[in-house]
């Protein structure tokens, strides 16, 4: 089993060395193309031409490898979102450490890995891969920093660290989310804002909030639900709470509900007569 | 656009040939520079020079062809990515005609293309175009290995559609098909569709008993679609009299979705609506 902190010490020096790789290779194809035509190849006219033949070979047989590494971990996600967490962690291990010369792959693995340890509950461990990710230059990969944002404040929120939970929600609203996230946003923001106790702010905008939740998975759009009944109830709504409440309820078992997020309780004094109500 | 036209125009156009006709020519020219030279003393200089220029313009050239290509690709797939989410948003129009200009032409990636008639299924079967559906249904069960994950929710929507036209036996056919699939016990998207044809033939102890053993699953899989279970639930109910029963399960569906588009989705169960009390959304929700 990989330890978090040499995954990521690791996964820094392999950056460093793939550049490193990857900058002498381009110089060197590009000073055996000058140089061959201005005559630096003295003692064999051909000899930069064989050089250059070289380099290509070594890039191609990297490039190569770097691929095979990365469709290694390509279906990480898909293991990780079936629950098969000790196979997925053999891939996303294998690739973290197998040389790449493409930055994207190690960018990628390490994110597969924090997706591994969040899957696996292991909050703080998912959250320092994910800083580790976010303090890289993400070039052509920048997409990856939203899911990664969403990730972190997801580990926070568990945490219990709500300072770093709102700086991690801040960094998403600069930027242009897919329905996708935008989904997972909206269900961060209102536990968030459960925590601090701002029951107002979880109201605002509430039509889009139902019709947001409305396409989310049965047991995070129950959680939503959930959430905002619990900002109807706080602030004086019972008629809008209960609609909300019982919405939360036939979408998903009542006691699966508040064993994740015991913070709704309130909501259902008896839980056991409320699933024998769906 | 006629949906067979659409299924050709779409098919996946082949890679070029034109890059690996280019490589041959630079290989052959390279290697006639390097003979030329060999039998030349003094020019095996100049013969350096235009290789090493023949390589850079292979390197340039392949580079700008690799680049567009995937210009090409990323863009198709941003295209079928915003159609999907126009489909989840419930914009019809707007996702008919993304979905229609994707595959209004021959599609970079084959993957592309089976998502985007996979979602043109769900554009469809809104505006009640359920032969079209049948028809982009088959063309997939065509292309695909029959163990492909997506075939079971494909052979769904196709069983879905038959029952919406009336067609019974052939409905009844493909569910019996549905249920070979190993796991088939374990789908809420059929046991939706067993649902509605036993209340549709006029089963309802069937359909009831399906609804009891599986309401829970149909609402972890299907999330707010669970609303079509307990509508269904509540036909089955009024038509064996049970009022008290219908009108509960006809609350708990409207609390999920609204009547109208219920009645949309089952035309079968229109009559409810006269008969029975909706939930009404607080005002709150509806502003």
């Amino acid at each position: 089993m990989t330890s978090v902190q040499s995954a990521i010490s690791r996964f820094r020096r392999d950056l460093t060395i793939g550049a490193a790789v990857r900058g002498s290779l381009i110089f060197g194809a590009i000073f055996c193309l000058l140089g061959g035509p201005a005559g630096v190849f003295s003692t064999s006219a051909l000899h930069g031409t064989v050089v250059l033949i070289a380099i290509c070979f070594t890039w191609f047989v990297l490039g190569y490898r770097s691929i095979q590494s990365s469709r290694i971990a390509a279906d990480s996600p898909l293991l990780i979102a079936t629950g098969q967490l000790d196979e997925a962690e053999k891939r996303i291990d294998a690739a973290l450490k197998g040389f790449s010369l493409f930055k994207a792959n190690k960018l990628l693995s390490l994110h597969h890995f924090a997706m591994l340890r969040h899957a696996q509950r292991r909050w703080q461990e998912s959250a320092l891969l994910c800083g580790a990710l976010l303090r890289q230059r993400m070039g052509a990969m920048g997409g990856l920093s939203r899911p990664a944002s969403l990730l972190l404040a997801d580990n926070l929120l568990h945490m219990g660290d709500l300072p770093g939970t709102y700086a991690a929600l801040g960094r998403l609203y600069q930027q242009r989310l897919n329905l996708a996230e935008a989904l997972t946003l909206q269900q961060l923001q209102l536990e968030y804002l459960s925590r601090v106790g701002a029951f107002d702010a979880m109201l605002a905008g509430l039509k889009s909030k139902v019709q947001l939740a409305e396409l989310m998975p049965s047991s995070l759009s129950a959680r939503t639900h959930a959430f905002l009944a619990l900002a109807a109830l706080k602030t004086g709504r019972i008629k809008l709470s209960d609609w909300l409440r019982k919405r939360a309820a036939l979408l998903c078992e009542v006691q699966t509900l508040l064993t994740e997020r015991p913070a709704l309780a309130e909501l259902w004094p008896n839980p056991a007569e409320a699933s024998g109500g769906r | 656009m006629e949906v067979r036209t659409l299924l050709e125009v779409s098919q996946p156009r082949g890679r070029g040939r034109w890059p690996a006709f280019v490589a041959g020519l630079g290989m052959v020219l390279a290697v006639g520079v390097l003979s030329m030279a060999q039998r030349s003393d003094g020019a095996e200089q100049s013969a350096q020079t235009a290789i090493s220029l023949l390589m850079l313009l292979a390197l340039v050239g392949l580079t700008a062809y690799n680049y567009h290509q995937a210009r090409a690709r990323r863009k198709e797939q941003a295209q079928v990515e915003a159609a999907e989410e126009l489909v989840q948003l419930r914009r019809w129009p707007q996702a008919a005609m993304a979905l229609q200009s994707v595959l209004s032409r021959p599609a970079y990636l084959p993957m592309a293309r089976f998502q985007a008639l996979l979602y043109f299924t769900s554009v469809l079967s809104r505006f009640h175009r359920f032969d079209d559906v049948i028809e982009i249904c088959d063309h997939l069960l065509q292309i695909l290995p029959p163990t492909a994950p997506p075939v079971h929710m494909i052979k769904v929507t196709r069983g879905m559609a038959l029952l919406r036209q009336d067609r019974l036996f052939d409905a009844d056919r493909a569910i019996s098909d549905l249920r070979r699939f190993p796991q088939s016990n374990e789908s809420g998207a059929l046991a939706l569709l067993e649902l509605y044809r036993d209340v549709k033939t006029g089963h309802p102890n069937e359909a009831l008993e399906m609804f009891g053993v599986r309401r829970d699953q149909i609402a972890r899989q299907l999330g707010h679609r669970v609303a079509d279970a307990y509508v269904l639930a509540a036909k089955a109910h009024d038509l064996l009299g049970h009022t008290d029963a219908a009108q509960a399960a006809y609350e708990a569906a409207t609390l999920l979705a609204p009547a109208g588009e219920l009645r949309r989705r089952y035309p079968e169960i229109a009559d409810l609506a006269a008969k029975y009390r909706q939930t009404e959304a607080p005002a709150e929700v509806l502003a």
